[in-house]
C-alpha cells in the first residue's frame, strides 16, 4: 500500500501538484486512522494531506480515478465479453470448464506443464491475471512511456514478458490432448473458440493497461503544451478562441502582480521612537513617558501613468495591454490611464466604472475622448499630453507607454517625451515590434529611445510577464 | 473526541451544520493527526461557521483571531504592559532606593537593579493575546484564525512556529509549550496565495458551493418553515445564477437570506414579481441583476411550461397548478 501511495504521489508531482515528503508521510498517518473500506473517505484523506490548492482539485480527482480505479473492472469487462460470446453460441461455459478440470485432474502430470498464465486463463482467475499483467508491465518498463506512438511497443513487450505465445501454444496443445482423450467434437470446437477469445482479451487488456499508464504519466502534458505555446504566441496572430483562453492567462498573471503589490503596499511598520512627540505628550505625566509615540514610516506608493496606443495596427496587442492596465488599476490607487491614436484622451474614470470587457471595448473605441479612426501620430499625442497632463507626473511617477512607435512619417516631437522623462521617475516603453525593426520605415522608436529608462520588446505573454517581474516590482 | 467520520457527520448535523463526507473526513483527521486545517473556498460557504460548530460540538471554547493588514505579534500573541510596568516602577521607587542604599559604586547599583529585572518581565506584566491564550490554556481549545489571507507574509511566517510545534517564544520568558494542543482552523478567501510552508503544515479543506441536494438540505435545516416547492425553486435558481459570470457570485449565506426574505413575504414559490422585489438580497451589483434577469425569465418560463404540462385539463384553478408543480 505504501509503495502504491508513493507512486501516486509521484504521479501527482508529474502533473504539477507539489507534494512534499512530509505531506506523503501525513497521508500514511491519516490512512492509519481511517478504515479504508470507504473509497470516498480514502480519496478525501489523500486529498486533504497532499493537495493544498483549490485549483488542483480537478486534476487530483482525475488522476485519482485513473490511478485507483480498478484495472480489475476493465479486465472483468473484456473477459466478460470473451466468455459471454460462448453463451450465445449455446455452450455452457461452466460445463466446459468442469469437463476440462476433470480431465486435468485425471492426468495430473499434464496439468503441471501449464504456465501460470495459461492456468489463470483457463480458470479465468482475474486477480491472478491482473497481477501477471502488472508484473510483466513493470519488467517491460511501461511506466517510462512518453507518447502515444509507444503504446504498441510497450504492449508488445509486456505480452512478451508475460509469455503469451507460450501460453497459447500450451492451451492449443491441451485442446489437442483433450480431443484425443475423447472430448466431444462440439466441446472441443467450443474450447478452441474460447482459447482464441481469451488470448484476444489478454491482448486487449494489456493494451488498455498501457494506455492507462500513458494517461497517468502524461495527464498534464497536453494542457501544459497548450499553455506554453500560448505564452509564446505573438499577440498579432491569435484566433478568437485563443483570445478567450489568453484572457484567462492574462488574468492569472495580473492576479499574481496584484498579490505581490498588495504585499509590498502593506509594509506599514512602526518606525523609531519619536522623542519629540513623546516628551510633549507626556508633559502631563510629569515627564514620565507613559505614552510612547512612534514615527510612522512613510509608505512609498508608486504612481503610474499609462499611455496606450489603440490604433488598429496594434489592436490585438492593445487589447491585452488594456486588460493588464485594467487589472493594475484595481491594484494601484494612483494610476491614470490614457489612450491615443493621434488625439489623446483619459480613460481612468471609464476603467473605474465599467466591467472589464465593457471598459476595454470602450477604450478601444476611444472612450468618447478621442477619434480612433485616424492615423497614428505619436508626436501629436505626446505634445497633447505635454500640454495638458504634464502636471500629473512627479518624481514618483512611472510612465508606461505601450505602442509600436509607427508614426506615419509625422514629426515625432521627441522633446515632449524628453520633458516627460525629466519629470518622471521612470519611463518604460513596451513595443510589440522586434528591436531590430526599431527606427526602420516609419518607426521613430530610435528618436524616443534616449528618453526611455527601459524599452523592451513585448510581443507575447512570456515577455510581458518577464517585464512585469523585473520592472514594475 | 470523534470516533469515526460518520460520528463527525452526526455531531455536526446535530449542530445544524449539514456537511458532506469530505468536510467530515478532514475534521476527523484534524483531530486524530493534531494538525491545523486550512479551509479555503468562496466567501459565504460556511468556513468560519464550520469552526464555530466544531467548537460547539466538541465542547471546546473557541478563541478567534481575526486577521487584517498590519496585524502583528503584539496584537496576536502578547504585549508587555508598558504602562503597568512604569506605574510599578514609580510606586516602588522608594523600595529601589532602599535596595540600592548599600551600593558602593554605580556598577554595584546597576548589578542590583539587574538582579530584579525579572520582576518586570514576568507573567505579571504580560497581556496575553489570542494565540498565547490558546497555547497556555489548561482546557483544550479551538483556535480560529480567520481570513489569514488578509494578514502580512511576516505574520504568516510567524504563525509557522505556532502551527507546527504549538509553541511560542517570548524572548524574555523563553519558549512556552502548549499544555493542551488546540484544534486550529485557518480560513482563507484566497485574496493572496498562502506560502507552501504554511500549507505543508496544514490539512487542506476546500469548501465549494454545495450540490443542489445538499443546499436543499441546508435550507431545510437552517430556515424551518420553508415549503418544499420554494426550496426547490430557490436552489435551482441559485445554481443557475452561479453558472453566470457575475461580479459577486451568490453564496449559501445569500441563499439563506433569500429564503428568509421570501418566507417573510409569505411566498410559496417563485414568480416574477416576488423575485424582482427580493433580487437585491442575493445580488449586490446593478450589473449582476441585469445579467441575472434574462436567466430568471428563462427559468420562470420553463416552470410555467412544466406546471401547465403536469396539470392538464380545462382551465385549472391556480391552486391546482401550484399543486401540480409540487411533484
Amino acid at each position: 500500500m505504501e509503495k502504491k501511495i508513493l507512486e501516486f504521489a509521484n504521479i501527482l508531482r508529474k502533473s504539477g501538484i507539489r507534494v512534499s515528503t512530509a505531506e506523503t508521510i501525513d497521508s500514511f498517518v491519516a490512512l492509519e486512522e481511517l478504515s479504508l473500506e470507504d473509497r470516498e473517505i480514502f480519496k478525501d484523506a489523500l486529498r486533504t494531506t497532499m493537495v493544498k490548492r483549490g485549483e488542483e482539485i480537478a486534476t487530483y480527482d482525475h488522476l485519482f480515478d485513473l490511478f485507483w480505479s480498478g484495472f480489475y473492472d476493465n479486465l472483468r469487462e473484456s473477459f466478460g465479453q470473451a466468455t459471454g460470446g460462448l453463451a450465445e453460441m449455446g455452450i455452457d461455459m461452466e460445463d466446459l470448464l468442469r469437463a476440462i478440470a476433470q480431465l486435468l485432474q485425471s492426468g495430473n502430470a499434464e496439468s503441471g506443464d501449464l504456465s501460470d498464465l495459461a492456468r489463470a486463463l483457463l480458470t479465468t482467475d482475474l486477480s491472478q491475471l491482473e497481477n501477471l499483467i502488472r508484473m510483466a508491465a513493470e519488467q517491460a518498463g511501461t511506466s517510462r512511456i512518453e507518447n502515444f506512438l509507444q503504446v504498441g511497443f510497450f504492449s508488445r513487450r509486456t505480452l512478451e514478458q508475460m509469455g503469451l505465445e507460450g501460453a497459447a501454444d500450451q492451451l492449443r496443445e491441451l485442446a489437442d490432448r483433450l480431443e484425443q482423450a475423447g472430448m466431444s467434437p462440439e466441446q472441443i470446437q467450443a474450447l478452441r473458440n474460447l482459447i482464441d477469445r481469451l488470448l484476444e482479451a489478454v491482448r486487449r487488456s494489456v493494451r488498455a493497461y498501457t494506455e492507462r499508464e500513458l494517461q497517468k504519466q502524461n495527464h498534464d502534458y497536453m494542457e501544459k503544451f497548450r499553455r506554453e505555446t500560448l505564452l509564446e504566441k505573438s499577440f498579432y496572430h491569435l484566433t478568437e478562441d485563443e483570445i478567450r483562453k489568453m484572457r484567462e492567462v492574462v488574468e492569472r498573471l495580473a492576479q499574481r502582480i496584484k498579490n505581490i503589490l498588495s504585499i509590498r503596499k502593506r509594509r506599514l511598520k512602526r518606525g523609531k521612537l519619536d522623542l519629540h512627540q513623546t516628551l510633549r505628550r507626556n508633559m502631563s505625566h510629569g515627564g514620565i513617558p507613559f505614552e510612547l509615540i512612534f514615527k510612522q514610516r512613510k509608505k512609498d506608493r508608486p504612481k503610474l501613468v499609462i499611455l496606450t496606443d489603440v490604433s488598429s495596427s496594434v489592436a490585438n496587442v492593445s487589447r491585452f495591454m488594456l486588460q493588464f492596465v485594467y487589472t493594475l488599476q484595481e491594484a494601484f490607487t494612483k494610476i491614470r490611464s490614457f489612450v491615443f491614436v493621434a488625439e489623446l484622451g483619459e480613460v481612468t474614470p471609464l476603467f473605474q466604472e465599467k466591467d472589464i470587457s465593457d471598459a476595454i471595448e470602450a477604450a478601444l473605441e476611444g472612450g468618447d475622448a478621442i477619434n480612433v479612426y485616424t492615423r497614428s501620430n505619436f508626436g501629436y499625442a505626446f505634445h497633447h499630453f505635454w500640454q495638458n497632463f504634464l502636471s500629473a507626473i512627479d518624481n514618483k511617477t512611472t510612465v508606461l507607454i505601450l505602442g509600436d512607435a509607427r508614426n506615419n512619417y509625422n514629426d515625432p516631437r521627441a522633446w515632449c517625451l524628453r520633458d516627460i522623462h525629466n519629470k518622471a521617475k521612470n519611463v518604460v516603453w513596451l513595443n510589440p515590434e522586434n528591436p531590430s525593426a526599431w527606427g526602420f520605415g516609419d518607426s521613430v522608436m530610435d528618436k524616443y529611445l534616449p528618453y526611455c529608462d527601459v524599452a523592451e520588446e513585448c510581443r507575447n505573454l512570456r515577455q510581458l510577464s518577464k517585464i512585469v517581474d523585473t520592472l514594475l516590482l | 473526541m470523534f470516533e469515526s467520520v460518520q460520528q463527525v457527520l452526526e455531531k455536526l448535523s446535530k449542530e445544524h451544520y449539514i456537511a458532506d463526507k469530505n468536510i467530515a473526513t478532514v475534521v476527523y483527521l484534524a483531530d486524530k493527526l493534531q494538525k491545523p486545517v486550512l479551509v479555503e473556498g468562496p466567501a459565504g460557504v460556511g468556513k468560519t461557521e464550520l469552526a464555530k460548530v466544531v467548537a460547539h460540538a466538541t465542547g471546546r471554547r473557541m478563541i478567534r483571531l481575526q486577521c487584517y493588514e498590519g496585524l502583528d505579534e503584539a496584537k496576536a500573541l502578547y504585549e508587555w504592559e508598558y504602562s503597568k510596568q512604569l506605574l510599578y516602577t514609580q510606586i516602588l521607587k522608594e523600595k529601589f532606593t532602599e535596595k540600592m542604599a548599600g551600593a558602593a559604586s554605580l556598577r554595584d547599583a546597576a548589578e542590583k537593579v539587574g538582579e530584579e529585572d525579572s520582576v518586570f518581565f514576568s507573567h505579571h506584566f504580560i497581556v496575553p493575546r489570542p494565540l498565547l491564550n490558546a497555547i497556555t490554556s489548561e482546557e483544550p481549545q479551538l483556535l480560529l484564525i480567520d481570513e489569514v489571507d488578509k494578514s502580512d507574509p511576516e505574520f504568516e511566517a510567524f504563525l509557522l512556529e505556532v502551527l507546527s510545534d504549538f509553541q511560542v517564544t517570548v524572548p524574555e520568558l523563553g519558549t512556552i509549550h502548549a499544555k493542551q494542543r488546540p484544534l486550529v482552523f485557518l480560513t482563507s478567501n484566497n485574496a493572496r496565495e498562502m506560502s507552501d510552508a504554511l500549507k505543508r503544515r496544514c490539512l487542506h479543506l476546500y469548501i465549494d458551493y454545495p450540490s443542489q441536494e445538499l443546499e436543499a438540505r441546508i435550507l431545510e435545516t437552517k430556515v424551518p418553515g420553508v415549503g418544499a416547492q420554494l426550496i426547490q425553486d430557490v436552489v435551482t435558481m441559485m445554481h443557475r445564477l452561479r453558472q453566470l459570470d457575475l461580479k459577486k457570485t451568490p453564496s449559501i449565506s445569500e441563499t439563506l437570506d433569500w429564503a428568509r426574505a421570501l418566507l417573510a413575504l409569505n411566498a410559496s414559490d417563485l414568480d416574477e414579481e416576488i423575485v424582482n422585489q427580493t433580487f437585491n438580497v442575493i445580488l449586490k451589483y446593478e450589473g449582476d441583476v441585469r445579467k441575472a434577469q434574462a436567466e430568471l425569465d428563462k427559468l420562470l418560463q420553463k416552470k410555467a411550461g412544466e406546471a401547465a404540462a403536469k396539470a392538464p385539463g380545462a382551465a385549472p384553478t391556480p391552486a391546482a397548478t401550484k399543486k401540480g408543480a409540487l411533484h
